[in-house]
């Protein structure tokens, strides 16, 4: 019994010497994230406007129902998203609107730091997607 | 019968029936591209390919393939689903697949086929379409490179709109649908072909990225304009109706609608609706409350009492107008009525002396299967589109042998093997004569049962076809073999279509058309019918609720000229542009003008509400509950799909609170009001609202028997001696004023014209676009000129929609008006 006591105490001494630290010193210092991070979105803009349709996708999937998507014709006859808002604070960041883009005009970024003081600072319009 | 298997289930069903509709009876799922149920077989996309065991080595497709005794159907083997798997991927080949932006997505039947056989690569390549798309018109986008050339629009614009405005061009990889000449279309803009369309290729443009389908919210209710009586299907988002949905399940229409019904929806969505009351004060109108517009219509009507006239349009649902007339009871006046109060005498003097009925004697489907149909007056396209289409089927599938006793062409006169008889300007009722006589001279009438042959006979002295010939302009040998078709007939059809344009010798044609139904035999005989169509959504019920004076009581004229005289102290009109539409304007504003009281009703401020002391905003048909008969006698249900803009509240709100304002008890809900009402009306005896199912409910059953059998001898007028006559009508784009809020009519017809045939207008130097008076009486009106071929000579053409032409100015109530013209 002693030698399984001791087998313990030793794996939990060990993780108490130096360079065996599993947190960081955040914020002075911070993870490298996976490339397959599901942080804030970003609308990928393409030439002189944004590379959304607005074909409905996201919004119809969303789990959370946090996206709201107005289409309308602009001056060229296209399809383009008028409004497109995310609520941040219903999104529950599954990614699931990125996996239904037809166009791959949705994506998540790395951006972690989400906290804001104002309720309506989470409310993400088109302009500050297509800036993130 | 015959019996057969589909996937082991054992089927019977009729030797007509296809392999695909003995599935469908069996509950197997075969999928279909280019089937439609209302159209003829055609087998253009082979998705629906199927094993039959009696016919090995190859595959059937259900579509086209009638069914035999004792087959034995296998609808999915491997093999099959390789083989629909390669049809799709042929049609995937050129097939541009947008999608994203295409508005077909999410009720696409390629996009729905790809998913269901998981298309996900395809084993051909080759170029995408890349042809130009058809924006020219602004309600239907039509978009080549998504088609899948499944020949619907084509076929549906053909077989039963009966306009054929498409058909296949060029061949191999390089065929496309085209309208004439390729060019943009332009047609009635019925969006028969929009509805049928399998994939995105011809789309509804007012709709045009709106949303997608399954955001959208359905609900079922009924066309909002003529007495046809469509199911729309209302296409709710977020509150606000964004457009009419295809529904073939639903009501008599089988999924058809007309320009007006699929595209004229966007009146509700007005911006120029009433959103408040307004009360007149210091001269003008002014917004108010609704407690002080309500006390001040209180006030007024209890001060005019009986002395007050209730004037009402006939677009109020049955509920409204059964409160309405107990608004009348508790005034103590008999004084109401609806829709000018003559143009519906055909039906409550002429039918009610002849067959004792106030109503159409049978139901609109079984006009497919007749052998003969007389349309009297080529307006009846024009007025109800959507049973013309019936007509159209019927001549085109059937042979039916169609007759048009008109004073103009149009639609029906086109029909394939149409005769017209074309006759002057208000002499209907001397042709009709024409062939009773011929009928009773050659021993066709079936005079059995029927009184009043003799004195018929002796007042038709005058009506030889011979002399009519020679009054009417029409040949003796149309008007006799008109006659002998009709008589010859095993089901046939006589159709007459009344509305406010059409007040001239109502109540003469009616007996006219009547005493023709009596002496063939059509009045009350299993398949066949005469039909009396009103032009408004709920002109049936107006009538069926007697919404007419009473007794003693002062007809809507009666009670213009009561007001001109200082006679009547009070009016009180709902849904109603008097101004706009009635006959005689001058005669109208004098009497609102002299009026004390007015108080108006309605959807917009129309040049009848500018005059009001009270305007009440009320709510169009897509935001209210209750029930419209249409012109069969079928009660159908009315569903609220939106709120109503603004403070505008629905007709029934309003007048129950008028109703409680004199102290009278009003039903609480449009339910138990239809619950009183039917107690309330012979004809509607016993029916309840559960009844109404998905077709609604035909009061006194499809065939409806004659109370009575009398001849009623009636005269013909005489033929109005002038250079130039102006016909008044209906556009087939527009009914009612109504019609010109709604963005889709007024994006095909926008504006009044006066039409010229072609001959007049050479001789009279006037070219299409030339801005055109016409003078009678002192009056003139004005408006563009508009020149086609459908009028004879010295005949010209306006239609009444419109308030800005003035056409009531020189517009009585004539058959047909002398003008002169002038530019
Ligand atoms: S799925 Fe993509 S294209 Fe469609 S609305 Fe969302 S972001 Fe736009
Ligand atoms: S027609 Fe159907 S398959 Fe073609 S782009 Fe439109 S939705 Fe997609
Ligand atoms: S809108 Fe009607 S008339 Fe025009 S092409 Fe389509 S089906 Fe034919
Ligand atoms: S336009 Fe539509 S309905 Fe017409 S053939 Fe093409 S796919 Fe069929
Ligand atoms: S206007 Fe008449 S014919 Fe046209 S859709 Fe409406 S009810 Fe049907
Ligand atoms: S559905 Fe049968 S061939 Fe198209």
């Amino acid at each position: 019994m002693f030698k399984e006591f001791a087998k313990g105490l030793s794996i939990t001494l060990k993780h108490l010497l130096p360079g065996n630290k599993t947190t960081v010193d955040y914020p002075k210092q911070r993870l490298e994230i996976a490339p397959r991070f599901r942080g804030l979105h970003r609308l990928v803009p393409a030439q002189n406007r944004e590379k959304c349709v607005a074909c409905y996708l996201c919004p119809t999937v969303c789990p959370a129902k946090c996206i709201t998507v107005e289409s309308a014709e602009n001056s060229k006859g296209e399809k383009y998203p008028k409004v497109y808002e995310i609520d941040l604070l219903r999104c529950i960041f599954c990614g699931f609107c990125v996996e239904a883009c037809p166009v791959e005009a949705i994506e998540m970024t790395g951006a972690y730091e989400l906290a804001n003081y104002k309720r309506e600072d989470f409310n993400f319009n088109k302009e500050r997607l297509l800036k993130n | 019968m015959v019996n057969l298997t589909i996937d082991g289930k054992q089927v019977t069903v009729s030797k007509t029936a296809t392999i695909y509709e003995a599935a469908c009876e069996a509950g197997v799922h075969i999928p279909v591209l280019c089937y439609a149920k209302k159209l003829m077989p055609y087998g253009a996309c082979r998705v629906c390919l199927v094993e039959v065991e009696q016919m090995k080595g190859r595959l059937i497709p259900a579509c086209t393939t009638p069914v035999t005794e004792g087959m034995v159907v296998t609808s999915t083997s491997d093999e099959i689903v390789k083989v629909r798997k390669t049809v799709l991927e042929f049609l995937l080949v050129n097939h541009v697949v947008d999608c994203p932006v295409c508005d077909k997505g999410g009720e696409c039947d390629l996009q729905d086929l790809t998913y269901e056989y998981e298309v996900v690569s395809n084993r051909f390549e080759g170029e995408k379409f890349d042809l130009p798309t058809d924006e020219v018109n602004p309600l239907i986008e039509r978009n080549m490179n998504r088609c899948v050339l499944c020949g619907k629009c084509a076929r549906v614009c053909d077989e039963i709109v009966g306009y054929g405005s498409y058909s296949f061009i060029n061949r191999g990889f390089e065929t496309k649908i085209a309208t004439a000449f390729d060019r943009g279309l332009n047609c009635e803009f019925c969006g028969q072909c929009v509805s049928m369309c399998p994939v995105g290729a011809i789309l509804p443009r007012p709709f045009k990225f709106k949303a997608r389908p399954w955001q959208l919210k359905e609900i079922d209710s009924v066309c909002g304009y003529c007495g046809n009586g469509c199911t729309v299907t209302l296409g709710t988002k977020d509150n606000k109706v964004e457009t009419i949905r295809f529904n073939d399940k639903t009501g008599v229409n089988d999924g058809n609608l007309c320009v007006r019904g699929r595209f004229g929806y966007s009146f509700i969505n007005s911006e120029d609706r009433l959103t408040k009351p307004l009360i007149r004060e210091n001269g003008s109108l002014v917004e108010t409350s609704w407690d002080k517009a309500l006390a001040r219509v209180a006030d007024g009507l209890k001060q005019s009492g009986s002395e007050t006239g209730i004037v009402t349009g006939a677009r109020l649902t049955n509920e409204e107008l059964f409160l309405l007339r107990n608004v009348a009871k508790a005034l103590g006046s008999e004084n109401i009525d609806h829709s000018g109060g003559e143009c519906y005498k055909g039906l409550t003097e002429g039918l009610q002396q002849t067959l004792g009925l106030q109503a159409s004697t049978a139901t609109f489907p079984q006009v497919e299967n007749c052998d003969a149909i007389l349309s009297i007056r080529s307006d009846f396209y024009e007025t109800h589109p959507v049973f013309g289409m019936v007509v159209n089927q019927a001549v085109r599938r059937n042979d039916a042998k169609l007759t048009v006793i008109a004073d103009k062409r149009g639609k029906f006169t086109k029909l394939p093997e149409a005769k017209t008889l074309l006759h002057k300007p208000g002499l209907e009722v001397n042709l009709i004569n024409a062939m009773c006589r011929v009928l009773l001279d050659e021993g066709l009438a079936k005079t059995e049962r029927l009184s009043g042959v003799d004195e018929l006979k002796a007042a038709l002295a005058d009506y030889a076809p011979e002399t009519v010939a020679e009054t009417t302009g029409v040949s003796v040998d149309a008007i006799r073999t008109a006659a002998r078709e009709l008589a010859a007939a095993e089901n046939a059809a006589i159709l007459l279509a009344y509305g406010l344009p059409y007040t001239a010798a109502s109540k003469e044609l009616g007996i006219a058309a009547a005493n023709l139904s009596l002496l063939t035999g059509i009045a009350g005989r299993t398949g066949s019918g005469l039909y009396v169509c009103g032009e408004k959504n709920n002109s049936q019920g107006a009538i069926d609720l007697a919404v007419m004076p009473g007794a003693t009581g002062l007809g809507a004229q009666q009670m213009l000229s009561a007001a001109a005289q200082g006679q009547l102290k009070a009016l009180y009109v709902v849904g109603e542009d008097m101004v706009s539409s009635y006959p005689d304007r001058k005669a109208v504003e004098l009497a609102l003008d002299k009026v004390p009281f007015l108080v108006v009703q309605d959807l917009f401020l129309s040049p009848t509400a500018q005059m009001a002391d009270v305007v009440l905003p009320a709510a169009s048909f897509a935001e209210k509950d209750g029930t419209f008969t249409n012109a069969e006698r079928r009660i159908q249900r009315v569903r609220a799909a939106v709120p109503s803009p603004g403070d505008a509240r629905t007709d029934f709100n309003i007048l129950s609170d008028v109703l409680s304002a004199f102290g009278a008890q009003a039903p609480a809900t449009a339910a138990e009001a239809f619950a009183q009402l039917t107690a309330d009306t012979a004809a509607y005896q016993g029916i309840s609202l559960d009844m109404l199912g998905a077709q609604g409910y035909v009061w006194g059953t499809d065939i409806l028997t004659p109370i009575t059998r009398n001849l009623v001898a009636v005269a013909g007028s005489k033929p109005l001696d002038a250079a130039h006559q102006l016909l008044v009508g209906s556009a087939l784009y527009h009914s009612g004023t109504m019609s010109t809020h709604a963005k889709g009519p007024m994006a095909v017809v926008s504006e009044p014209y006066i039409e010229f045939g072609r001959e007049d207008a050479k001789a009279l130097n006037v070219a299409e676009g030339d801005l055109v008076k016409l003078s009678a009486d002192g009056e003139i009106i004005e408006a563009k000129a508009k020149v086609d071929n459908r009028l004879p000579q010295g005949v010209l053409f306006a239609p009444y929609h419109f308030s800005a032409l003035g056409l009531n100015k020189i517009y009585r109530g004539q058959p047909a008006i002398a003008v002169q013209v002038g530019k």
